[in-house]
């Protein structure tokens, strides 16, 4: 097993200390993940992504040819007008394409090297008219659902992702956390298990430093010293999530000084595990090792392109083993008895994130429901729940589109900070040229299906190239200079199933020559990392 | 609060207050309001425009609705074409309120002095001939056609089953201006105006994009050639090369017909493009109020300077100072005592959280509502700005022509 496994993440150990407010008192900032170089290694990397939609009017070539890269820690901007498919490439890579009537037909998604569109060819034959443009597609529905198993080895850990109506991603029924508990659980179980695991409540030290939580939040004073004296009380028991826990449990109770620390011995009740529970965390923990195993064989057979039936049958027969073995773990009656101090620490970890994106109340935020949140609230709690799990990459589609400039603000802020921090790779998709400006080290400009112009930020913003950006910064009204006239670009963005023959751009282009009605312009390198596909520049064809 | 040296008003408002009852427990019984707006005094000038921002649920398009009596106020005024003398007396009747009935509350209040007592009495007097909300039916529907709206949502504000010759010639049917070739005849002319085909006439809304459906709802609200229009939010679902497009239309019609424009919108850089004024709000009060020049460049109130800081600005070699509020907004239903905006105010301070300061004018023509600037100080030359932008280094975006 170990020969195939390779861990999804860089040689970054598992979150513990430095991910975990309590413990981190005095806002230290960790050391700087370095700006991305071109050194940095690629996490992502999208070669001739091709993605058709079919329907009963014809053939919507929404994505036509899309190739960018993503290297580590980056923030690689995707910016176009409605309807480019900015989204339709976010969905591509993670396969998230409602199928039917959308289907990616060609291209590689490299995800650290591993193909995740392998076996896509198999999966579906189509067949294109050429007379009539309608087309013909017969998908092998049992070759399909390998196909998505195979990418909840990458969805999470590997790529995240946060959508754009946080009101419409998150479950009405659950509350907010259960939803970001299931995550943590999915992803992270094992340390989580392992941990609660190790906690040590009966330590000598444990008592003191509980008394001096309980007194220090008596006397008043600023949190701050609650905080660091909360996360003595975690470093007694060797459960963060405790620290949470009792800091909470001290701050909003009313009781006297001895009752409070009886009180919160009773709350390190669910450190003490039975032996009933801690049969069934050994049990949970076997079956997310078992889950880690299948997905680093899903992985493997992407990296090696074959299916490795052998190994396959054995662990799913062990998973199946396992889930028969451990039936009466969910037999209801005790079945809510034994899960709940994994419950009880997933919640509290949950509530250390949700302050982490600084949300005032995270005790009464995890316990409600989505539609008792504000737009910003529940983006931040999306945010929480795509970075709780650490991923290598986030792609993030609109964050901010549905939210008030301040709220953007704080959102921008937060995602900036996460970055430095875990040193994930962004794919920022907005319509938004200011956001992209705000945050984005490198940006892709999409037009019609297709890349027209990547450059680095600052570069795109001094130099744009290609006319389509040109048009696209001079329609921005600037705050800085508001008396310039705001130009426009005449028309609209054209009907992608019959698009312009050649460049894409010519029927609105104030440049347009004959050689643009035939053919598409080839893309071409104009400077470092500065590419564009027009055939107004003569570079050098670049090598995809 | 007005001057009357400045351009003449054409629609004056003063005191609007909208409370939405909230109702529940046994027999839905009325149980609080939401106060959507709450004390709201404005007035648009002839042939200008007022830009109104402010953060989504602060009560932006509800002054709209209001002063076009979309929906009734639960009290307050509004006065379109006020002759002078009227806004004369008008102000003298406010400035004796405030001092006799506490807070400047306009009307609806009891007790006092007994100048205010007659005060309120006048100011009934005047309401009753002028004020649109005491207008009978007819004479308002008169009014209608002067005052129009284009709303934010071009994909719900058009009825799908109607072509666009029915929607832009409805008004004029309703309002039975000239006979059915003229009316013809204008909705060609209104369709050129607003830059779309005659063709397009015969053809419903489902078949545009956002962007010439918004220049549907446009002409439409220029049929019976109003003199103001309300803008609620017209660009914020449409892509910026299309938004400029737009805003192009609006500004190209503005100086041909003369219109006055309330601008509603929470995109600043949009509202410092198209406007001469620029009022803020703040959970259903008016906060600040200036030239847009001098909002832009000496914001006073923190919330205002909050709120331009986090504007991102299109351009990477520019940083800025970021105030980043924390919070959200607080709930209109309950809000805070005192000045509104004191529980996410970083300059805060004791008196805040029970006294709400009152609309000033600490400069000519520039109005705050805060603490900071107190009422008899003199010339306020403006604070220091807490947020400045820099060049980092040399900038030139070639134009598309």
């Amino acid at each position: 097993m170990s020969a195939v496994s390779q861990p999804l993440r860089d040689a970054s150990p598992l979150p513990t200390e430095a991910s975990f407010p309590l413990s981190a008192p005095a806002p230290t900032t960790p050391e700087p993940i370095p700006a991305t170089t071109l050194s940095s290694p690629v996490v992502l990397d999208v070669r001739d992504l091709k993605t058709y939609f079919f329907t009963y009017d014809g053939v919507v070539l929404a994505l036509d040819g899309v190739s960018f890269k993503v290297r580590r820690g980056e923030t690689l901007g995707l910016v176009g007008e409605t309807g480019c498919g900015k989204s339709v490439t976010a969905f591509s890579v993670t396969r998230l394409i409602p199928d039917p009537p959308g289907r990616v037909i060609s291209g590689k998604v490299l995800f650290r090297g591993i193909d995740l569109l392998w076996g896509l060819d198999a999966e579906a034959k189509i067949k294109i008219n050429p007379k009539t443009g309608r087309a013909k597609v017969r998908r092998s529905f049992r070759r399909i659902k390998a196909g998505l198993e195979r990418m909840s080895a990458v969805r999470g850990r590997g790529i995240s992702m946060i959508f754009q109506e946080p009101t419409q991603a998150m479950n009405p029924v659950f509350s907010v956390a259960d939803q970001i508990s299931e995550a943590l659980i999915l992803h992270q179980g094992t340390h989580l298990v392992d941990e609660m695991m190790s906690a040590t409540p009966d330590a000598p030290e444990v008592l003191p430093a509980m008394e001096a939580l309980v007194d220090v939040t008596r006397a008043g004073g600023d949190p701050d010293t609650a905080r660091r004296a909360a996360a003595k009380v975690a470093e007694a028991v060797h459960l963060p999530s405790f620290g949470t826990q009792s800091f909470y449990l001290v701050r909003d109770s009313e009781l006297s000084s001895e009752d409070m620390v009886r009180r919160l011995q009773r709350g390190l009740r669910r450190t003490y595990l039975s032996r009933m529970e801690r049969r069934y965390l050994r049990y949970r923990r076997k079956r997310m090792v078992i889950e880690d195993e299948l997905h680093d064989l899903y992985l493997s057979e992407m990296r090696e392109g074959r299916v490795d039936r052998r190994q396959r049958r054995i662990l799913r027969g062990r998973r199946t083993r396992l889930r028969l073995g451990g039936f009466y773990y969910g037999v209801w009656g005790i079945r809510g008895r034994i899960q709940r101090p994994l419950r009880d620490e997933a919640f509290w970890r949950t509530v250390g994130r949700l302050e982490e994106v600084s949300i005032a109340n995270p005790v009464q935020v995890a316990k409600g429901y989505p539609h008792e949140l504000s737009g910003g609230m529940l983006q931040r709690v999306m945010i929480t729940m795509a970075l709780s799990v650490e991923p290598t990459i986030l792609i993030a589609d609109e964050p901010t589109t549905a939210l008030d400039v301040t709220i953007q603000a704080q959102i921008l802020e937060l995602m900036r900070e996460l970055k430095t921090r875990i040193g994930t790779a962004i794919l920022l998709i907005t319509h938004d040229l200011a956001v992209i400006a705000e945050v984005a080290d490198r940006v892709c400009v999409m037009y019609a299906g297709q890349i027209v112009e990547t450059a680095r930020a600052r570069d795109l913003y001094t130099h744009p190239l290609h006319p389509y950006t040109q048009g696209l910064l001079a329609s921005i009204p600037n705050l800085e200079r508001p008396d310039k006239k705001l130009s426009s670009i005449p028309g609209s963005v054209p009907d992608l199933i019959h698009p312009p023959e050649g460049c894409r751009f010519h029927p609105r282009c104030p440049y347009a020559m004959p050689v643009c009605k035939e053919v598409r312009p080839p893309t071409t390198v104009e400077g470092a990392e500065h590419t564009v596909a027009c055939h107004l520049y003569k570079g050098t064809v670049a090598v995809e | 609060m007005f001057r009357s040296d400045t351009a003449p008003a054409l629609i004056t408002s003063y005191n609007l207050r909208k409370y939405f009852p909230i109702r529940g427990g046994l027999f839905s019984t009325r149980i609080g309001d939401v106060r959507a707006v709450d004390g709201v005094s404005l007035d648009v000038r002839e042939s200008e425009t007022l830009g109104l921002v402010g953060e989504s649920g602060c009560g932006k398009t509800t002054v709209g609705r209001l002063m076009l009596r979309l929906i009734e106020p639960t009290s307050g005024h509004t006065y379109y074409h006020p002759s002078p003398e009227t806004v004369a007396k008008l102000e003298s009747l406010y400035a004796t309120l405030k001092g006799g009935v506490g807070g400047g509350d306009g009307d609806g209040g009891t007790g006092g002095t007994p100048e205010a007592q007659a005060a309120l009495k006048d100011l009934d007097e005047i309401a009753d001939q002028y004020s649109l909300y005491r207008m009978k039916h007819s004479k308002m529907k008169e009014l209608r056609g002067k005052l129009q709206i284009v709303f934010q949502d071009p994909f719900s504000s058009l009825s799908p089953r109607m072509l666009v010759r029915d929607i832009i010639g409805e008004p004029l049917a309703i309002h039975h201006a000239g006979t059915r070739s003229e009316r013809a005849q204008r909705v060609a002319e209104l369709v050129q105006e607003v830059g779309l085909n005659p063709e397009h006439l015969w053809r419903f809304p489902h078949e545009f994009s956002g962007g010439q459906r918004q220049r549907i709802g446009i002409a439409r609200a220029l049929a019976l050639r109003p003199e103001f229009i309300v803008l609620d939010e017209p660009t914020s679902a449409l892509d910026v090369s299309v938004q400029a497009q737009i805003l192009n239309i609006l500004k190209k019609l503005q100086s041909e017909q003369r219109l006055a424009y309330m601008f509603i919108s929470h995109h600043l850089s949009v509202v410092r493009a198209m406007s001469h004024h620029v009022a803020v709000m703040y959970l259903g009060e008016i906060v600040e109020r200036a030239g847009t020049e001098d909002l832009f460049s000496r914001p006073l109130h923190p919330y205002t300077q909050a709120l331009l800081s986090a504007i991102p600005v299109p351009d990477p070699t520019l940083k800025r100072e970021r105030i980043v509020l924390k919070g959200d907004v607080p709930s209109p239903a309950a809000p805070p005592p005192g000045c509104r905006f004191h529980t996410r105010c970083p300059a805060v301070m004791p008196v805040c959280s029970h006294t709400p300061p009152p609309l000033i004018e600490v400069r000519r023509e520039h109005w705050v509502a805060c603490h900071l600037y107190p009422p008899t100080g003199g010339e306020v030359v403006g604070v220091p700005i807490p947020f400045r932008t820099t060049a980092v280094g040399t900038t030139t975006v070639p134009q598309a022509s």
